[in-house]
């Protein structure tokens, strides 16, 4: 402690800088190695050729709008705003239902005790171990049987169901949640079901934002259910469809990918907001 | 009292209800019922009337315009009976055996004969009455060979044949050197010597290789197993034993077939490292059409790809629209694969030669055994596959009919093809199940004998060490089919 | 009790001491129960009985009657339920069918794997009968001990309320409960009971499918083969797995940390590259990068312009350059993940504790490894081990990157397949869904009693409130 507070102020001056400096130049190395492929891939989009080894080095020797031209005019075979459509509604309501459902789960896992809590714990981690795809083809025939085949709600319907199991990463932090807090609202009166939507959920902000980016990014993105489930060519959903393109139309291909990952983007800049106000809101707690 | 006796008796049946279902857990193969398929009747009878057919066409097909000319002719032509035929509008790949007993297939589906003889191994599409269809007596017996299968002791034929496909040479003729007809054309027959045969064409890779080494000669992804499969067949190779349906019966390493193992490591020491991974099958467009390779062999179907790449390539050297599209359709040549020589040797410039064989396939219609109207099905594909159609189809698609008057018609490669085939010099993809082993093993294997070429200690620098690779892979691939069976 | 159960029967005891407690405990429990349903004979009254014969009989008899009714409603769709489907469902189980389907004539048939699915579903549907059964039971025991103090029978808008507060957990699990059952346990039931049948090669549907006990599982060791690529594939799976989630975790936390420093301006500006990453769809990236590497793709092009050799980055001789390039992909992709998980745990953090760190002069590193690293370890343990799981079971990564290779030494697989990757070949590629079955069965026996293991000794389990 003595040594710390001896040394002169000019060597502290240049520690902190020497800090910062190579601070930002690991985040400038870390946004580099992220943003290239995404770089890449967007001006792959951009390429005038449409095929992908036309490119001289890393990037197409023109570049057009074509692609996107095409992708949202030529719909005959690959109609790809349908399948934006498709993949939106999927997307948005399995991260509404799943979001709830997970949020709910690993409160109530975190916050009661009953008989079946743990067991409960151990079961769900168990059958996480179980290879998913293995049991595609009994959601197959559950699905046929169901009638909810070429039907968005029948994946839905999965996604949401299936997202309780994904509760630990929720559970974990509601466990770092002072009890003080539920104690005192416990006093006053209020029933668990209140204390859970005037307590727990402003306070949680920051993980149902995570909850919803997840749950949202994940039917967005996933290719095998649907692929599954989906039979119809306009029933798809934008990861199948792109799929589906022919390995000779590339820049389409970019070009669709990158409109998928629009939406996310744009919803983390919508939902850095909210996960600011959690962090402060976990800081000034106690 | 009385009512604790209720309960208790009323337990008692449940658990001897449950301990009953547990019982009956015995042996039900006595139970169980089978039919034969002497009933066969769903061809009989009258056509059905105001039906909707849904068609899995080829994705080209659909994209060029063929398949709606198609459908709207058939449309109109069966108005009458109210039968509509609709593009089914799902993948091309779409799985028959997992969606149609469901009812989520197409109807009628086109497809690769080995893909479609698949799903007739478990009866899911239909034997077809084709001795009574027109198109039967103009389409050469090895094509409905490549349709027979031989189910619970009978031969039934699933399929129609539409279009043969074998790989073809592709080459540009604005970069064979300008004094061809002199010094490459040994034999003055006015075809130069270097699409002719393969050790010519072996040479002329060299050659600008050494002169221009950002440019290639023949480039070609050697791991590509449905054109490489042709190499050793040449050398008395072959897939399965007995014409390709005795799954027990390797033969990838028969005969002489590690010689065309060697002529695929040498072809790849003309090439590069792309010839080992499929970098070349999906670049081969683009760097034909600016003029990096110098030939590539393919199928005849993706022809309309080359000149797209290649107009587009005229087009960036400031020729307008219409001088590119004439330009492409003059300097493109799709033309028969070169001859080998006898003694499998590349590098002899007088070795003696011999036609290639290569691996073909016979795409056609199917009709799937789950559909409600196989009366308008059959009526459908009967219209398909009628003169007009297949001639249509070749208009659009540039396609290898099946059918003899109008290959015949048509004159030049088409019938050219229809000649090998018939001749037996394109081997048609065996049509048993077992083939879905094959691909991935192959692909292993002739990925790895290509990339000798590159290796400092080559893996195989023998015969003998080619020919135990290829025995190895045969006993592989035959394990992968019995081990668990 | 359940920590006891674990804290006693843990390792480096001798097998015998811990079975033969195991035995002690077995024996205790039977022994409980049978003194309860004696004691419950004894004393249960006719009310009780009643609800044995009909379900919600006792309650009604109670004046409770909207529970009654619930509960006779129940058995009575139950009924109907097994009349019209259920019962048939259930003996389709057993017999998987008698009538074989013919396409070709039109024979309807019988689906065997349909009828396994739904008789076990019917099963199921007869458990949860027998649950509600027993629970009707209980509950109306427990009313006329009620009723015997002296005590109303409790209302049924009082038990409703109840369900809102202290029993608000039986309402919240009730659905993702039901969901994870139809959608996640009935797969995996189906999945083990195929690990008992001859379902795939030539046995697929219109074929019938027939039980053969444990045929599968004495092929898996009869068969060289198979065992060889087995023990070769999941020790490599075990590697990876555990790799690439410490190597995800460190950067994962190292990234958020390093964000999280005070002289990081624009925070929002830095953490949108890796989200950016995160964005975009797992399978885009992944054949992305499969282009990338490829020898016709951009990185070799600049290695030959600059006069070198192009490397097969994924080629077949390369077996630890692929592995390494796999746990490099999988760490682009997992990192994000990771890094917003550890940011939003960050700011939950306490920033006294480094106050209090500060005043008494401990440096950043002590900081770190004595505040920060036990609170986020603390409260990540349940994801490091999800994450472990994923990684085990990540599926994605070489089937994009290296599928469709098949090398010498192993059945059907190539030397950077995981079991998940082999699971696929074996059984979508090649339709042996049985022995499929069967593979899945054995790893999942192990790597659950693994992660079991490991799960309920980690702090996370033990003592869940550390820092309530």
């Amino acid at each position: 402690m003595r040594s710390y507070m001896k040394k002169p102020v000019g060597m502290l001056k240049f520690k902190k800088a020497a800090d910062v400096g190579l601070t930002y130049a690991l985040l400038i190395l870390v946004g580099i190695i992220f943003v290239f492929p995404c770089l890449w891939l967007v001006l792959a989009s951009f390429s005038k050729t449409g095929s992908l080894y036309s490119f001289d080095g890393f990037f197409p020797p023109d570049y057009s709008l074509d692609s996107f031209k095409t992708l949202f005019t030529d719909t005959a075979m690959y109609n790809y705003p349908q399948w934006f459509l498709n993949t939106l509604l999927v997307a948005s309501m399995s991260c509404i239902i799943g979001t709830l459902l997970v949020i709910l789960t690993a409160y109530t896992i975190s916050r009661f005790e009953f008989k079946a809590r743990k067991p409960l714990m151990k079961i769900t981690l168990v059958l996480g171990m179980f290879p998913s795809f293995m049991g595609m083809t009994a959601v197959y025939i559950l699905m046929t049987q169901f009638n909810m085949i070429n039907n968005h709600w029948g994946l839905i319907l999965i996604y949401s169901a299936g997202a309780p199991m994904g509760y630990l990463v929720q559970k974990g932090f509601f466990d770092t949640i002072p009890n003080s807090i539920y104690e005192a609202a416990r006093i006053d009166g209020a029933t668990n079901a209140r204390v859970f939507c005037k307590i727990t959920l402003p306070l949680s902000k920051p993980i149902i934002v995570y909850t919803a980016l997840t749950s949202f990014a994940w039917p967005w993105s996933d290719f095998i259910l649907p692929k599954l489930l989906l039979k119809e060519r306009d029933m798809y959903t934008t990861a199948v469809g792109l799929m589906s393109l022919p390995e000779t139309e590339f820049a389409r291909f970019a070009a669709g990918a990158i409109f998928i990952a629009v939406p996310i983007v744009v919803l983390y800049f919508c939902l850095i907001k909210y996960m600011i106000n959690g962090m402060t809101a976990g800081a000034v707690k106690q | 009292m009385k009512i604790k006796t209720i309960a208790l008796a009323t337990c008692l049946v449940m658990l001897f209800c449950l301990a009953a279902l547990a019982v009956t857990a015995c042996d039900f193969s006595d139970l169980r019922q089978y039919y034969s398929t002497e009933t066969f009747t769903k061809f009989d009878g009258e056509i059905e009337r105001n039906v909707t057919i849904r068609v899995l066409e080829n994705d080209t097909a659909i994209s060029v315009g063929y398949f709606d000319e198609l459908l709207d002719a058939f449309n109109e032509a069966y108005a009458e009976y109210g039968i509509t035929a609709v593009d089914a509008n799902m993948d091309s790949y779409t799985d028959l055996a997992l969606d149609g007993p469901f009812g989520y297939g197409p109807d009628v589906l086109y497809q690769a004969n080995d893909v479609l003889m698949e799903f007739a191994a478990d009866k899911h599409v239909l034997p077809l009455p084709v001795e009574e269809m027109e198109c039967y007596q103009y389409i050469p017996e090895a094509a409905w060979d490549a349709y027979e299968a031989n189910i619970e002791g009978g031969i039934y034929t699933c399929g129609v044949p539409v279009n043969i496909q074998a790989p073809m040479l592709y080459y540009r003729k604005d970069l064979l050197p300008e004094d061809w007809e002199t010094t490459y054309d040994d034999n003055a027959n006015g075809i130069p010597d270097m699409v002719e045969s393969w050790n010519a064409l072996y040479r002329y890779s060299q050659k600008i290789r050494s002169e221009t080494p950002d440019k290639y000669g023949y480039m070609k992804s050697l791991s590509d197993s449905y054109f490489a499969l042709g190499y050793l067949f040449s050398y008395g190779g072959y897939v399965f034993g007995d014409n390709n349906t005795n799954a027990r019966d390797i033969g990838i390493a028969a005969g002489q077939a590690e010689i065309g193992a060697r002529i695929i490591q040498q072809l790849a020491s003309v090439m590069n490292m792309e010839t080992v991974d499929d970098s070349i099958t999906l670049n081969s467009y683009s760097r034909l059409g600016d003029g990096t390779y110098f030939a590539t062999m393919t199928t005849p179907d993706v022809y309309t790809m080359f000149i797209r790449e290649m107009e587009a390539d005229y087009t960036r050297r400031g020729y307008s629209a219409s001088e590119a599209a004439a330009m492409a359709e003059e300097n493109l040549v799709m033309t028969d694969v070169p001859t080998l020589p006898v003694n499998g040797d590349l590098e002899d410039d007088d070795a003696e030669q011999m036609g290639m064989t290569v691996m073909g396939g016979v795409n056609g219609y199917a009709i799937s055994s789950y559909t409600k109207a196989p009366k308008a099905c059959l009526a459908f594909v009967e219209f398909a596959t009628s003169y007009e159609m297949v001639m249509l189809r070749n208009e659009y698609l540039g396609i290898a009919p099946a059918r003899s008057d109008v290959a015949a018609e048509l004159g030049g490669l088409s019938e050219r093809l229809f000649e090998k085939l018939d001749a037996g010099e394109i081997v048609v993809m065996p049509s048993i199940s077992a083939v879905g082993q094959l691909w991935d093993p192959l692909a292993t294997m002739f990925g790895d004998i290509a990339e000798d070429a590159f290796r400092d200690e080559p893996k195989y620098p023998t015969l003998e060490a080619l020919k135990r690779e290829l025995q190895d892979t045969a006993d592989g691939i035959y394990s992968a089919i019995f081990t668990l069976q | 009790m359940e920590n006891k159960a674990v804290d006693t029967g843990s390792a480096g005891k001798s097998p015998a001491v811990f079975f033969g407690k195991v035995r002690d405990k077995l024996r205790a429990k039977i022994r409980g129960a049978a003194e309860s349903v004696r004691t419950f004979f004894r004393t249960a009254n006719s009310n009780t009985f009643a609800s044995m014969c009909f379900m919600g009989a006792g309650q009604l008899m109670y004046k409770q009657w909207a529970k009654g009714l619930i509960y006779l409603g129940i058995e009575v769709l139950f009924i109907v339920l097994m009349a019209l489907w259920g019962g048939e469902a259930i003996y389709g189980f057993f017999t998987l069918g008698l009538v074989r389907g013919d396409p070709w004539t039109g024979v309807e048939g019988d689906n065997s794997v349909v009828m396994l699915l739904m008789g076990i579903l019917a099963w199921f549907v007869l458990i949860a009968f027998v649950c509600t059964y027993f629970a009707n039971i209980k509950d109306c025991y427990r009313t006329q001990q009620d009723v015997a103090a002296g005590k109303c029978p409790a209302k049924f808008l009082d038990e409703a309320k109840g369900l809102l507060d202290k029993k608000f957990y039986k309402t919240v699990l009730f659905l993702p409960v039901v969901g994870v059952l139809v959608f996640n346990v009935l797969p995996i039931v189906f999945m083990i009971f195929v690990a008992f049948t001859d379902y795939g090669g030539e046995t697929v549907p219109p074929e019938l499918v027939s039980w053969v006990g444990l045929d599968n599982f004495e092929k898996l060791v009869a068969l060289a083969d198979i065992a060889d690529s087995f023990f070769k594939i999941l020790g490599w799976n075990i590697l990876w797995a555990v790799l690439s989630t410490f190597i995800n975790y460190f950067l994962g936390l190292g990234l958020a940390l390093l964000l999280n420093k005070k002289c990081v301006k624009g925070k929002a500006f830095w953490r949108a590259f890796p989200v950016l990453a995160y964005a975009v769809p797992g399978f885009i990236t992944l054949l992305g990068f499969k282009f990338m590497l490829s020898y016709g793709g951009p990185i070799n092009q600049l290695i030959i312009e600059h006069g070198g050799e192009a490397i097969g980055f994924l080629g077949r001789d390369a077996k630890w350059m692929a592995r390494f390039i796999g746990i490099a992909v999988n760490a682009w992709m997992s990192v994000p993940t990771t890094m917003l998980l550890a940011t939003g745990i960050l700011s939950n953090m306490n920033t006294d504790l480094y106050e209090a760190a500060k005043i008494d002069g401990a440096g950043a590193w002590k900081q770190f490894t004595r505040i920060t690293l036990p609170f986020v370890v603390f409260s990540t343990t349940p994801v490091l081990i999800s994450q472990f799981i994923s990684n085990f079971n990540n599926f994605g990564i070489f089937y994009f990157l290296r599928g469709g290779l098949t090398l010498d030494g192993y059945f059907e697989a190539s030397d950077t397949d995981l079991l998940i990757n082999w699971l696929y070949n074996l059984s979508i590629d090649n339709n042996y869904y049985s022995i499929g079955a069967a593979i899945s069965l054995v790893i999942f026996v192990i790597t659950s009693v693994i992660s079991l293991a490991v799960y309920v000794r980690s702090s996370a389990y033990k003592r869940e409130d550390m820092f309530r």
